[in-house]
C-alpha cells in the first residue's frame, strides 16, 4: 500500500517482481478497455460500460505481503454490522469470466487464487481497484461502495491522456512503462481522495450524506417548480428513486462521458462547498428520467445557468 | 378495481432482489428488451423496466424495480419494497454464498412488503453448469421450504428468463383476480343490512373472546 502512495515520489524503487508487472499490465488494460467501453457506449443511462463490480482487488498487485494486506482490509472494512460487504467484497463473490491468460498471470501465493479464479476474469482495474481498496482501508467507517470505482474513471483518462495520444478507444497501457503505470495510479488515488474527502458520510452506513442532498434537491424543486413537485407527488414519484445514483455517482452516468473532466474540474473548485453545488446541479438537470408510474412526466425545462452551458456545449 | 370491463388494466410491481453481480439487472434486461450485456455496471439504487403480456385477454403490466444488490445500499433498497405484489430473488449457482444470503433477503422482504407476495426463487447462470456450486435440488427444496416458487435461468443464453416472470406474473394476477371476484360478490350481495350484521359477528366474537378470558 505504501508503495502505491508513494510511487509517485519514487517511482523505480518499486520492488515488483516480473509476476506481478505481468499482472498489473493485464489488470490495466482491462480497466483501460473499460474506459474506452464506457466512451464508445456513449449513450445513456446504464449502457455505459465499466468496472462492473466490486471485485476483490488482488493484493498481490499492490504489494509484496498479499495475506497481511489482506488481513487489513477485511478488518477494517467489513465491521460486525456490515456483514454484507464481506460478501461483497470476499474472494468467493468473483465471478466475472474466463479469461485463462489473466489467471495466469495472477501470482500463484494469492489468497484469492482460488480454483475459481481460472475461470474467471479481473474485469476491474488495477488502478481504480488499488484508489478505492487503499481508500477503504483508510476509511473504514465507508469501505467501498459500489459507484466509487465510477469516480475514478474521469482523472484515469486524464491521467493517461498525458501519456496517450489519439482516440481513447486506441489506447493500449502496453505503450507504457511501469513506473507511468504507477504515477498514474498513485495519482488517481489521491485526486479520488481528495474528491471523496467532502463528502465523508456520503459512503458510511446508510448513505446519511446521500439521503440528505435527496432531500434538499426535494425541498429546492418545491421552491423553484412548485408543479413539477407537485406532479412528482401525485404520481408518487419519490426523489430517492431517480436522485440517489446521481448523488451516488456525482451524475457522471447521466452526463455525457465528454462533459465529465469539465464537470470533476468543477467538481474540484468547489472543495467542501461541493454537496450543496451537487444539489443545484442536479435540480438544474432536465434529465428527470421516466418512470415507471408515469413514463410520460414532463420534464423539467433546463434554465439558465451551469448546467445549461454545460448541455448547450455538447450540444 | 376499475367497473368498466374493457378498460381493464393490471399494473403490478415486482421487485427483484438478491445479492450483487447475481445477475438480477441481465435478467431484467433480457426479459423486457431481450438485451445482455456481460460488462453491465452495478447498478446503483433502483432502475425500473416495464413489461406487459396478456392473460386471459387483459393486458397485465408488470412494474419491475431492479434493486442494487450490495448491502450498503439496504438501507435505501429496503424504501423500494413498498406496494410490491411480487418479488424475484435471484443467487448466482455458481456462488454459493449469494445462495446463502437468501434467508437474509427472505427476512429482509417479509419486514418490508406483504405477507401476499408472490415469491420465487431464482437460480442464475445456469449456463455455468461446470462451475456450478449449489445443486438444483438444494434451490429446490429450500424454495419448498419457504413456499416460493423455483427456477434456474441464465440471462445469457435466455433459458427461463420469460418463463420466470411470466409464473410470477400470473401468479400475482390470478390471486388479484379472485381477489377482484370477491370484491365484485360483495359488492353485488352485500347490502347495507348485511354488512351491519357482519359487524354485529364481530362484536360478538370479539365479546365472547373477552368472556371466554
Amino acid at each position: 500500500m505504501k508503495n502505491t502512495v508513494n510511487s509517485t515520489a519514487n517511482t523505480n524503487n518499486d520492488p515488483i517482481d516480473d509476476d506481478t508487472v505481468a499482472t498489473l499490465d493485464s489488470r490495466f488494460n482491462q480497466t483501460l478497455k473499460s474506459v474506452q467501453g464506457m466512451l464508445k457506449g456513449r449513450s445513456f443511462p446504464g449502457k455505459v460500460l465499466l468496472t462492473r463490480r466490486t471485485e476483490p482487488f488482488d493484493a498481490s498487485g499492490i504489494n509484496g505481503s498479499p495475506r497481511e494486506y489482506m488481513r487489513s482490509f477485511s478488518q477494517n472494512d467489513v465491521g460486525p454490522s456490515e456483514q454484507g460487504d464481506k460478501s461483497e467484497q470476499s474472494p468467493s463473490t468473483d465471478d466475472s469470466d474466463s479469461n485463462a491468460a489473466l489467471s495466469k498471470s495472477k501470482s500463484s501465493d494469492s489468497p484469492f487464487n482460488t480454483s475459481k479464479d481460472s475461470q474467471k476474469t479481473l474485469l476491474s482495474a488495477r488502478a481504480t481497484d488499488s484508489a478505492r481498496v487503499v481508500r477503504a482501508i483508510r476509511h473504514p467507517a465507508s469501505g467501498y461502495v459500489q459507484g466509487i470505482n465510477d469516480l475514478v474513471t474521469p482523472f484515469l483518462v486524464v491521467f493517461l491522456s498525458e501519456h496517450l495520444e489519439g482516440n481513447v478507444d486506441t489506447w493500449s497501457t502496453l505503450d507504457l512503462p511501469e513506473d507511468i503505470i504507477a504515477n498514474v495510479e498513485a495519482d488517481c488515488y489521491w485526486c479520488l481522495s481528495k474528491l471523496l474527502d467532502g463528502m465523508q458520510d456520503h459512503y458510511t452506513f446508510a448513505q446519511p450524506g446521500i439521503q440528505r442532498l435527496v432531500f434538499k434537491l426535494r425541498e429546492l424543486v418545491r421552491r423553484i417548480d412548485e408543479p413539477v413537485s407537485r406532479h412528482m407527488e401525485e404520481q408518487g414519484l419519490e426523489f430517492l428513486q431517480f436522485a440517489f445514483r446521481w448523488f451516488n455517482c456525482l451524475l457522471i452516468r447521466e452526463i455525457p462521458f465528454p462533459l465529465v473532466t469539465r464537470l470533476w474540474d468543477t467538481y474540484l473548485a468547489e472543495g467542501d462547498a461541493l454537496p450543496d453545488f451537487l444539489v443545484y446541479i442536479a435540480a438544474r438537470d432536465g434529465n428527470v428520467p421516466s418512470t415507471p408510474t408515469n413514463p410520460q412526466l414532463d420534464r423539467p425545462r433546463i434554465r439558465d445557468g451551469a448546467f445549461k452551458s454545460i448541455y448547450v456545449a455538447y450540444h | 378495481m376499475s367497473s368498466d370491463e374493457e378498460a381493464e388494466e393490471y399494473l403490478f410491481k415486482i421487485v427483484i432482489i438478491g445479492d450483487s453481480a447475481v445477475g438480477k439487472s441481465n435478467l431484467l434486461s433480457r426479459y423486457a428488451r431481450n438485451e445482455f450485456n456481460m460488462h453491465s455496471k452495478a447498478t446503483i439504487g433502483v432502475e425500473f423496466q416495464t413489461q406487459s403480456m396478456e392473460i386471459e385477454g387483459k393486458e397485465v403490466k408488470a412494474q419491475i424495480w431492479d434493486t442494487a444488490g450490495q448491502e450498503r445500499f439496504r438501507a435505501v433498497t429496503s424504501a423500494y419494497y413498498r406496494g410490491a405484489v411480487g418479488a424475484l430473488l435471484v443467487y448466482d449457482i455458481s456462488r454459493r454464498t449469494t445462495f446463502d444470503s437468501v434467508g437474509r433477503w427472505l427476512d429482509e422482504l417479509t419486514t418490508h412488503s406483504d405477507t401476499t407476495v408472490a415469491r420465487m426463487l431464482v437460480g442464475n447462470k445456469c449456463d455455468l453448469d461446470n462451475i456450478r456450486a449449489v445443486s438444483i435440488d438444494e434451490g429446490k427444496s429450500l424454495a419448498e421450504e419457504h413456499g416460493l416458487f423455483f427456477m434456474e435461468t441464465s440471462a445469457k443464453d435466455s433459458t427461463n428468463v420469460r418463463t420466470a416472470f411470466e409464473m410470477v406474473i400470473k401468479e400475482i394476477y390470478s390471486s388479484v383476480s379472485r381477489k377482484v371476484l370477491n370484491s365484485d360478490s360483495y359488492k353485488a350481495q352485500l347490502s347495507l343490512n348485511r354488512v351491519s350484521i357482519v359487524d354485529d359477528e364481530k362484536k360478538q366474537t370479539q365479546g365472547n373472546s373477552c368472556c371466554s378470558r
